[in-house]
């Protein structure tokens, strides 16, 4: 494991997926740079981890799909949030900030 | 809303497959050529770029498996597969497949019939409102004679339980219903009349399709005379009139109005065409217990009011038959549910019978367990290629049990089949209204049922072989072409001889019935039943309630009956051999050593010729003849039993019972269904003659509410058409007494002995369907064995040993297990057998000739399944067997 990387926590991929999603509609590889960027390099999402989550989650009604032209011209398929992946991202928000204010406390407290 | 989403995919997943996976490959390629196409904007060669991208995508494959683990439904589908898989198996070896779903159809079948009994006797509910409210009572007495069970209650326990039991509605009825003639203006039919009180049909919760019940009023004693019409009388002599309500119909020779109508397709403990009043007394026909009680909780009320406001009531009687000849005995009552008051005597046949079933059960599987190691032990090597490719040691052990399961399902499915014609066979051998509930199908629960043995069965003969795979040493398994261990060897046949024991026990149960039945029919009769013709009319009808006119009429037909031609004998008598007949107790001796002692004998009123009739030998003193008549000298004949129980076999003619009544013969005992002592389907029960033209009116009208008599006539030879001329005998006297049918000896000793021969042909079914079981089994074991060794054989043929030799060392393998099987067996039957003892007569438990016959047909059919198989031996050549190595 590189220096680079950490290990993703249980779950934690579900909310880096729906948070990236936020924004707007991505493709596989368009949610893996997302998640890349926006953790500034901490997470690398590999595809064996990525395409499992993103059917898992599609069929688990969070995220919808529709077939679409990449910036250069080749055919993707597009991710974007359903209305309950919008809640779901709001509870897995809420649920992760109580977590890792928990977590940040207990690891203060010596 | 979520769950519809999850059913979506998964529907999705299993059936637009093809579309899902292009999708799949789509995406995870765009991927790939996504990161390529940036690689080679960056100035990567087209070709590296194309291989570093695949890289970093970790093997295309890969992810896709990944994806498709994760699906919905992934792992239905992988059981969808092994499914397929499992089919395609049972399809390349079609005759082990038959073989087992064979099997598994009988011995499926065998319990799903059993089964489809034991639930409408004992586990479904009576087809009534809350069957759970409804009981009859059960008398425990603890003393020297102890008992518990249903008694029939007389008439002062009626009275006490209809006015001081205020926790139940409470009903009584007659105990069986009685033969009456139905007269309409076309013709005279003897239909089945049923007696029962007030609130009857409230304790079923049947409501008249027209009309009402009984009142009260016409339930008391010489109370009005009404009648209840079933459906099926309402529908086929009445052609269903709806206005016959307060219509009179000419019943018993008396006109009784019609009050009510039942509904079709009732179920009614006691069954019959037609119901009557009770009328029940304290005096009477109410003095002794002739009556049979049922009860409905009232609401509010509980079972254990009920039971303590029945034992204050019956306890205050004066007199109480439970107490006589049983000095300081305990008794009290208590209610029990009315299916199992009803059910009570069938109950432990139904689940003897369930257990044979179970025994099949169990020899069937050990059978299929045999079978399914030898079909797992001949795939070792494909299950060893598959370990060693990868698969789990859970993968093959699922796909094992996947194939069990579906050959289990598959025999189930045949088995149902197989249960329901076997239940229609079965029915059909019953006699009518042999069991007490409307009908016995296949419902739900017996449907459960046999799904959930299928389950069972494919566990039991699954277990074993999948327990081999686990101890399978990959190596070994690959390298050699085939493996026989010995220690697989030594369970195989471990199962045979547990089967065979299973055999042994059965047979010899349907043996020692086999030897009963035959001991009941074979019993000396005491008369000849041969040339003899018998009808039974009802004459609980007004025109014969005086005794002037019932003689006229058995004197008139008699005689008429003597005029057909080939009819050598004609008589009458109140019952006949084979059947029960009335019990007449409180006989008192009157003089001699025995006066004053009391006795309890049949009482049968007979037509002088009734035992020239029958050919019963008269062994001392004389018989009936015509100058006894209503005037004269009251005598009786008695026969031999009555003669040795209460004149310690000294000779009683000239001796006096009841006072005045003149012992005047002895005659022959004959076998009679007993009345007084059950203790066999047949017996000889103490009984007494008397001549029918000295019976007075008022016993007339009480006997023939009860029995029906016979007319009996002997021919020297076959007659042409003699029913229909005994018929017309009877009309030249009275033209609207019809007959209820007509039986030889012979059908009268099947009707008797119904029960016994069904527990025969049941049972020796089972025991014959187990030993065609234990044949395959021992089959099945010596060919396998022939098939794994001819390499063996072919080398000792080689070294000198003869086909003869090889045979006997191959077949004595199945013997062997047949011989263990067969001792333990025989200490098996030791033990369980003893449970039979109330079943049989004439036989003991360890009878030596069925033992010794279970041994010989066993070692028949055991020397033909080892034998058959190792005939393949002397086709074996040695020369060829060897080269083929």
């Amino acid at each position: 494991m590189g220096p680079k990387q950490a290990n993703l926590l249980q779950g934690t991929l579900d909310l880096l997926i729906l948070k990236a999603l936020g924004a707007g509609e991505l493709h596989g590889l368009g949610v893996s740079r997302r998640i890349e960027q926006m953790t500034q390099g901490t997470f690398l999402v590999k595809p064996g981890s990525l395409f499992p989550a993103l059917h898992r989650m599609e069929e688990a009604g969070w995220l919808s799909s529709v077939w679409g032209e990449s910036e250069n011209n080749r055919r993707a398929k597009y991710y974007r949030l359903t209305r309950a992946g919008k809640s779901q991202l709001e509870v897995e928000t809420e649920q992760w900030a109580t977590v890792a204010l928990a977590m940040a406390n207990a690891l203060k407290a010596t | 809303m979520k769950l519809w989403i999850r059913v979506r995919s998964v529907l999705r997943n299993l059936f637009q497959k093809q579309h899902v996976e292009k999708q799949l490959d789509d995406e995870v390629r765009a991927y790939a050529d996504m990161i390529a196409d940036e690689r080679v904007a960056a100035g990567m060669s087209a070709s590296e770029a194309r291989r570093t991208a695949l890289a970093d995508l970790g093997g295309a494959e890969q992810v896709k498996q990944a994806v498709r683990d994760r699906r919905a439904g992934a792992g239905m589908e992988i059981l969808w597969q092994d499914a397929r898989y499992g089919l395609r198996q049972l399809a390349r070896n079609p005759g082990f497949t038959v073989t087992v779903v064979l099997t598994l159809a009988l011995s499926i079948g065998a319990n799903t019939a059993i089964f489809s009994i034991v639930n409408a006797l004992m586990l479904k509910s009576l087809p009534y409102a809350h069957p759970e409210r409804m009981g009859t009572i059960y008398t425990r007495i603890r003393g020297p004679i102890a008992s518990d069970e249903r008694h029939h209650v007389n008439g002062e326990q009626w009275e006490l339980l209809r006015d001081h039991v205020p926790a139940l509605i409470s009903a009584v009825s007659g105990i069986r219903p009685s033969g009456v003639n139905l007269e309409t203006r076309s013709h005279a039919q003897y239909v089945r009349a049923g007696r029962i009180s007030e609130h009857y049909l409230d304790v079923l919760a049947i409501h008249p399709l027209l009309g009402r019940n009984f009142t009260k009023a016409e339930d008391l004693p010489h109370g009005t005379k009404t009648a209840i019409l079933s459906y099926g009388l309402w529908h086929s002599t009445f052609g269903s009139n709806p206005n016959i309500l307060g219509k009179a119909i000419l019943l018993k020779g008396e006109p009784y109005t019609v009050i009510g109508v039942l509904p079709e397709g009732l179920t009614i403990p006691l069954s019959a065409d037609v119901y009557t009043a009770l009328q029940p007394s304290r005096d009477g026909e109410g003095a002794g217990t002739n009556f049979e009680a049922i009860t409905r909780l009232r609401d509010g009320a509980t079972w254990q009011e009920a039971d303590a406001q029945i034992n204050r009531a019956w306890s205050l009687r004066t007199n109480r038959y439970e107490l006589e000849d049983n000095p300081g005995a305990q008794v009290s009552y208590y209610s029990v549910p009315l299916q199992k008051g009803e059910t009570a005597t069938l109950r432990p046949q139904a689940l003897a019978l369930m257990l044979a079933a179970g025994f099949i059960l169990l020899i069937a599987c050990a059978n299929l367990a045999g079978l399914t190691l030898v079909q797992v032990l001949r795939r070792t090597p494909e299950i060893a290629t598959r370990l060693a490719l990868g698969a789990s040691r859970w993968h093959i052990q699922k796909q094992l049990w996947i194939e069990n399961l579906l050959l289990a399902l598959l025999g189930g499915m045949v088995g149902v089949a197989t249960g329901f014609l076997a239940l229609r066979g079965l029915i059909a051998l019953l006699p009518e209204h042999f069991l007490p509930v409307a009908d016995v199908s296949l419902d739900g629960g017996v449907l459960a049922f046999t799904f959930l043995i299928s389950l069972l069965t494919s566990v039991l003969f699954g277990m074993l072989p999948t327990l081999t795979t686990r101890r399978l040493d990959l190596r070994s398994a690959i390298g050699s072409r085939m493996t026989t261990g010995s220690d697989h060897l030594r369970l195989r046949q471990a199962l045979i001889a547990g089967e065979v024991a299973l055999t042994v026990v059965l047979l010899a149960a349907a043996g020692l019935l086999i030897r009963t039945l035959i001991h009941l029919q074979t019993l000396p009769p005491g008369f000849n039943p041969n040339g003899v013709m018998t009808a039974t009319a009802s004459l609980d009808d007004a025109r014969y309630h005086d005794a002037a006119a019932f003689r006229k009429l058995l004197s008139e037909s008699t005689a008429a009956m003597r005029q057909i031609p080939g009819v050598e004998q004609a008589a009458v008598g109140l019952s006949l051999p084979y059947e029960r007949s009335l019990i007449m107790g409180g006989i008192s001796i009157s003089d001699g050593k025995e006066a004053g002692q009391k006795a309890m004998a049949d009482e049968v009123y007979v037509t002088p010729d009734y035992f020239a009739a029958l050919q019963i030998p008269v062994l001392a003193g004389r018989s009936f003849t015509d100058e006894d008549g209503p005037g004269t000298q009251r005598v009786t004949i008695v026969n031999r039993e009555f003669a040795r129980k209460f004149f310690h076999n000294a000779n009683p003619v000239g001796r006096h019972i009841f006072e005045d009544m003149l012992i005047v013969g002895v005659v022959e005992d004959v076998a009679m269904a007993p009345g007084i002592d059950p203790i066999a389907p047949l017996t000889n029960e103490s009984t007494m003659y008397v001549p029918a033209t000295q019976m007075e009116s008022s016993q007339i009208s009480v006997v023939h509410v009860w029995f029906q008599p016979s007319w009996i006539v002997r021919t020297s030879g076959p007659v042409e058409g003699l029913t229909a001329q005994m018929q017309h005998a009877l009309a030249s006297v009275d033209p609207n007494l019809p007959f209820s049918g007509f039986y030889s000896m012979k059908d009268l000793l099947a009707k008797t002995l119904a029960t016994q021969r069904v527990e025969v042909a049941l049972l020796g079914a089972m025991a014959a369907l187990a030993l065609i079981l234990s044949a395959v089994g021992i089959f099945a074991l010596v060919a396998n064995i022939v098939a794994q060794k001819t390499r063996e054989i072919g080398i000792r043929m080689a070294l000198g040993s003869t086909a003869r030799q090889a045979m006997v060392h191959v077949g004595a393998t199945g013997a062997w297990s047949a011989v263990v099987g067969l001792a333990l067996g025989l200490v098996l039957c030791a033990g369980a057998l003893r449970a039979m003892r109330s079943v049989l007569y004439g036989t003991s438990v360890y009878d030596s000739r069925t033992i010794l016959a279970v041994v010989l047909m066993l070692a028949t059919v055991t020397v033909i399944a080892a034998i058959a198989p190792t005939l393949r031996i002397s086709r074996i050549d040695p020369a060829q067997t060897l080269r083929e190595e």
